[in-house]
């Protein structure tokens, strides 16, 4: 058996999608084991900058309020009574409540122009995954496992997408690698902190390994009676696992060897314990984490319930910052915070702020993006977009630009669909130096 | 025998040209086919074909192969030990039919079809808010399938349904697709015809014949339909909207009209107290507070609190300008903003029209009405092709939804032939199942698929995965886990309570969409974790008092005996010569007899024999 691999199944997806007469790109060919690990890496060798390349995503569930965030609108009535602060960026004001981030806003770049259609929650939240409106007929690949897709190593311990957060809603919509297959499929952690569920063995090791050994003979029967293939995929999947549950790689997942003083800069909360988290994967060689941190569906009492959710987001978000630069993986790692879409300028009878597609907030740091900066402008009210509006697939692309990976690539759907992993749009100039 | 060659002319008749048989058809379809001699013309169609091709079939299976794998696929079931045993021994030569014929009586039957059914709706869904009925979707096409209605039925009632999605769970392919007719009409095409017509949404199909205006035609059934919230929480219903507008969209439509029917005062302008007033009279029903305070955001924009014609009609267009009203607008895509071309119902089968400006109800009895048709081959094909890719793990056409007419089928004539006899049994499901597991060519061994692309399948039998829900009953039924005991369930209830049983956190864990071809179902890294380490399995795996393996290892004191238990038990059939040899060894070489059982328990259940159809 070769090293231990998560693509290593891609061969069973290539056997139907070639018969319906297409082929998938060469670097699924190069994953799918035609190479091994030396010839990828020597292939792939130009590309090898790319390799070190990351992304987190800080996905806000429910659609953050751009006035309670990075848009406020002081002193007008689609303001209320949230404040402004400065920044260590000059001329650059955010909400009140965001005091961490304020200080490390030299390194973060602000969006105040995303502009969307799409209002509802399911069918926005999936369009911010995966670039693409949901369709019955198709399963869009999240834009992190067509990343990973394009980045990842073929040899690891660890896979290549994480998901954080929001304990059993695993698969939030559009989060999934759709026709990738379960190679990038995330790998789903419930509660920072913990191993992930099932990885820990209910034995000990030496009895888990003569399992293993038992489990390996006893196929020998099935195979000889018409399994073999079955046998054989079966037998990769276990290797996979049973690799995870014994690599040293999954005490990643234990916080507990960071400092008090770094758990501490992240917030004692989930979403800060997620972050730390994101960072340790990143470090370990993972492309892609998402960390959730949900309940911004501020319908009701808007203010208060986003000072809540600002002193957990907060914190974490700027000890994320500080802590890839400290660790020197800032500029390979491009760290996106955003939500589904934004709220109503109007602040509604119960104090609260209903769905707002129109105009939203987006920030980007790292990954050579050009911090201390903002793209676009809202009205004084903040009910339009004055300037430079970006799009879904214009913040996608500006992504793809920062991980290096070329958004028109385009990979097979099921149906012989070419597929590209952005569709339209282009990156946004200015975010880059 | 008069029926049978009467089918192999027809059936090459059919596959050449479906219009010109289409007298033929009818005439055949008045006497009901039977079961066994259409499960003989198919296999020797098949036969046929595969020796022309010269390969040889294997052989047929054992009994004990047998029996696992027709109950597995009938009624989701492992059979136990005692089952095992005693079909084993049974002298009656006819004894597989009877066994199908029992099965398909089974209550099970009828509830493992229906999960079947519910994956095949729910998985691809594009409005999640639907999982809230797919407990009540389950129960009520158990109890179609349990009580024998006809696919043609059952397809009409999920095309023509209406009301609140619980007491009318046949809503659920609208529901899932948020009662958006284009979505709508891909997924019943797909799902019922097996044609892929959603690429069409766009363009001109880049391979099949259909046209893109010949999509839209097939959406302009579906424009009336509507999902609604009720009053319960989360709880919505599927509704007719024919009055024209539906609510919220009058005011866009007439801006005129609007202001007048709304200003009391007489000021030429509308405030939102006057809104309120008139609510309960408004046209198209009333526009809910959220979405008037929505309006006044957008539209007022002098910021006096009263909206005039002037100001509505220069509010930007809704990003969803087509969504709510009565007909259907092919999109224009040099102009996505414009409202597009007004396209008129029209089947893209037979190019047959219901006429203009019918009522939802009729557009939809119309639609249902040429789906399930006896002249639209693509109907009963598309069931056949579906069913017996679950059965023989690989279908006539692959994928199983996506037949199209330029896609051509592995042995057109047997699959003609199964179509036909389908429709002449009033398109009876267990006339369709039981003439499949009757054949021949389903009681071969398993063996492993040719790897030449364009090598025929058939020969034998495909070892597949076996679906979330027949993996869940067996490990259930293994480890002797009562599924509605209490154990381990929260006794929260609400809504969203069915997100909580057992079957739908393991369903969330290995479900996998039943339309995606076998091939590609390998199972993952997290489902393999869980069947390793899960603390769920841990204590049933144990060999003390209270388990399966403790009674397995207390009764029998005998190693040999023990074993066979346990495969009987895990595998459902006796362990051979060389497995009871390194088990033995296994057994000896750790010492103690608990511990050994426990880890060739948990083997078992870790193999991939387990997890597949043999």
């Amino acid at each position: 058996m070769s090293a231990f691999s998560w693509h290593e199944d891609v061969t069973l997806h290539r056997q139907s999608v070639s018969r319906r007469g297409f082929l998938y790109g060469t670097s699924a060919a190069a994953a799918a084991g035609a190479f091994n690990f030396h010839d990828v890496m020597s292939a792939q060798a130009a590309d090898l900058r790319k390799q070190g390349r990351a992304m987190i995503l800080l996905f806000m569930q429910g659609g953050p309020s751009q006035l309670e965030t990075f848009d406020p609108k002081p002193g007008t009535d689609s303001g209320g009574p949230t404040k402004a602060i400065s920044t260590a960026a000059p001329g650059i004001q955010i909400a009140e409540g965001w005091e961490e981030t304020a200080k490390q806003m030299q390194d973060i770049a602000v969006i105040r122009s995303m502009t969307n259609k799409e209002g509802q929650h399911d069918r926005a939240v999936y369009q911010m995954h995966t670039g693409y409106i949901p369709s019955g007929s198709i399963k869009h690949p999240a834009l992190g496992c067509n990343l990973a897709h394009e980045l990842s190593h073929a040899e690891r311990e660890l896979p290549a997408v994480v998901s954080i957060g929001n304990g059993r809603a695993a698969g939030i919509g559009g989060s999934g690698a759709g026709f990738l297959g379960v190679d990038y499929e995330p790998f789903h952690v419930a509660n920072p902190g913990k191993l992930p569920e099932n990885v820990a063995m209910t034995v000990n090791e030496s009895r888990f390994k003569r399992r293993l050994g038992l489990l390996d003979k006893l196929e020998g029967e099935f195979a000889s009676q018409g399994g073999a293939t079955v046998v054989e995929n079966h037998r990769r999947i276990t290797d996979k696992s049973s690799k995870l549950v014994l690599s040293p790689l999954t005490k990643t997942f234990d916080l507990s060897h960071e400092s008090a003083a770094t758990r501490e800069s992240y917030g004692n909360t989930d979403f800060g314990r997620g972050c730390l988290l994101a960072r340790r994967l990143v470090e370990s060689g993972v492309t892609f984490v998402e960390v959730r941190l949900g309940n911004w569906d501020t319908h009701q009492d808007n203010f208060d319930a986003v000072k809540g959710l600002a002193r957990q987001c907060d914190p974490a978000l700027a000890a994320l910052i500080a802590d890839l630069k400290q660790r020197g993986l800032f500029d390979k790692t491009l760290i996106v915070w955003t939500g589904e879409f934004g709220r109503t300028p109007r602040v509604n009878p119960r104090t609260g702020r209903d769905h707002w597609p129109r105009n939203f907030n987006a920030l980007l740091a790292g990954g050579g993006v050009k911090g201390g900066q903002v793209i676009g402008e809202t009205s004084k009210d903040g009910t339009s977009l004055v300037k430079d509006p970006v799009s879904v697939p214009d913040l996608f692309c500006s992504i793809c630009k920062s991980l290096e990976v070329n958004p028109s690539k385009e990979n097979m759907s099921p149906l012989g669909r070419p597929m590209k992993i952005v569709d339209g749009g282009k990156p946004v100039d200015g975010l880059f130096a | 025998m008069i029926v049978r060659s009467r089918w192999f002319s027809v059936g090459l008749a059919l596959t050449l040209s479906c219009g010109v048989t289409a007298a033929a058809c009818a005439a055949d379809n008045r006497t009901p086919a039977d079961s066994n001699a259409v499960a003989a013309e198919v296999d020797r169609l098949i036969l046929t074909d595969l020796r022309h091709s010269g390969v040889n079939p294997v052989d047929r299976c054992n009994d004990a192969d047998f029996l696992r794998r027709t109950t597995l696929d009938i009624t989701g079931q492992l059979p136990s030990p005692r089952d095992v045993t005693i079909f084993s021994l049974d002298p009656d030569a006819d004894k597989r039919q009877v066994l199908i014929e029992q099965l398909l009586q089974s209550p099970e039957y009828g509830k493992n079809w229906a999960r079947y059914w519910r994956d095949v709706v729910y998985m691809p869904a594009t409005e999640n808010r639907a999982r809230i009925a797919q407990a009540d979707f389950e129960t009520w096409m158990a109890d179609k399938l349990n009580s024998g209605a006809g696919w043609n039925r059952i397809v009409t009632a999920m095309l023509t349904a209406t009301g609140d999605v619980h007491e009318h769970p046949e809503t659920a392919l609208l529901i899932a697709q948020g009662a958006q007719p284009a979505e709508v009409a891909a997924e019943a095409c797909r799902i019922f015809l097996g044609i892929q017509m959603q690429c069409a949404n766009c363009h001109d199909h880049p391979s099949d014949v259909w046209k893109r205006n010949q999509f839209h035609e097939l959406a302009a059934y579906f424009p009336r339909i509507a999902v609604r919230q009720t009053r319960q929480p989360l709880a919505f219903e599927i509704a007719s909207v024919d009055a024209d507008r539906g609510r919220g969209f009058f005011f866009r439509e007439n801006p005129e009209q609007f202001v007048r029917f709304n200003d009391r005062n007489g000021d030429g302008k509308v405030t939102k107290d006057e809104m309120r007033d008139r609510a309960a009279q408004a046209p198209g029903g009333s526009i809910p507070a959220q979405l008037r305070d929505r309006i006044f955001e957008q539209g007022d924009t002098n910021k006096d609190g009263a909206l005039t014609a002037e100001e509505i009609k220069s509010m930007p267009v809704p990003n969803q300008a087509r969504r709510g009203s009565t007909e259907h607008y092919m999109p224009d895509l040099n102009d996505p903003a414009s409202k597009g071309k007004l396209i008129q119902p029209k089947f893209f089968v037979d190019d047959s029209s219901p006429g203009q400006g019918l009522s939802d109800e009729g557009r939809r009895a119309a639609v249902a009405e040429s789906f399930t048709s006896r002249k639209n081959p693509w109907f009963a094909r598309a069931i056949v092709n579906r069913i017996w890719a679950e059965f023989l793990g690989e279908g006539f056409y692959m994928p199983i939804d996506d037949m199209g007419p330029t896609r051509t089928a592995r042995f057109p004539e047997a699959i003609d032939a199964l179509a036909k006899g389908f429709v002449s049994n009033d398109h009876d499901i267990r006339w369709l199942v039981r003439t499949i597991a009757m054949t021949q060519t389903y009681q071969r061994k398993v063996a492993a698929k040719p790897v030449a692309e364009d090598a025929l399948p058939f020969a034998a039998v495909t070892p597949t995965r076996l679906r979330a829900d027949l993996v869940f009953n067996s490990l259930f039924q293994v480890l002797g886990i009562n599924e509605d005991s209490n154990e381990g369930r929260d006794a929260m209830g609400g809504p969203r309570a069915y997100q909580r049983e057992p079957r739908f956190q393991f369903d969330f864990l290995f479900g996998v969409d039943p339309s995606v071809p076998k091939d590609d179902i390998t199972g993952n890294v997290p489902q393999s974790l869980y069947l390793m380490n899960s603390n769920a399995l841990r204590a049933a795996l144990t060999a003390n008092n209270n388990t399966r393996l403790g009674k397995i290892l207390r009764e029998n004191k005998h190693e040999n005996d023990a074993l066979g238990e346990l495969y009987l038990l895990v595998l459902a059939r006796e362990p051979s010569k060389h497995e009871i040899e390194i088990c033995q060894t296994y057994i000896k070489d750790v010492g103690l007899r608990g511990e050994a059982y426990e880890d060739l328990m948990w083997s078992l259940l870790n193999s991939s024999e387990f997890l597949s159809k043999r």
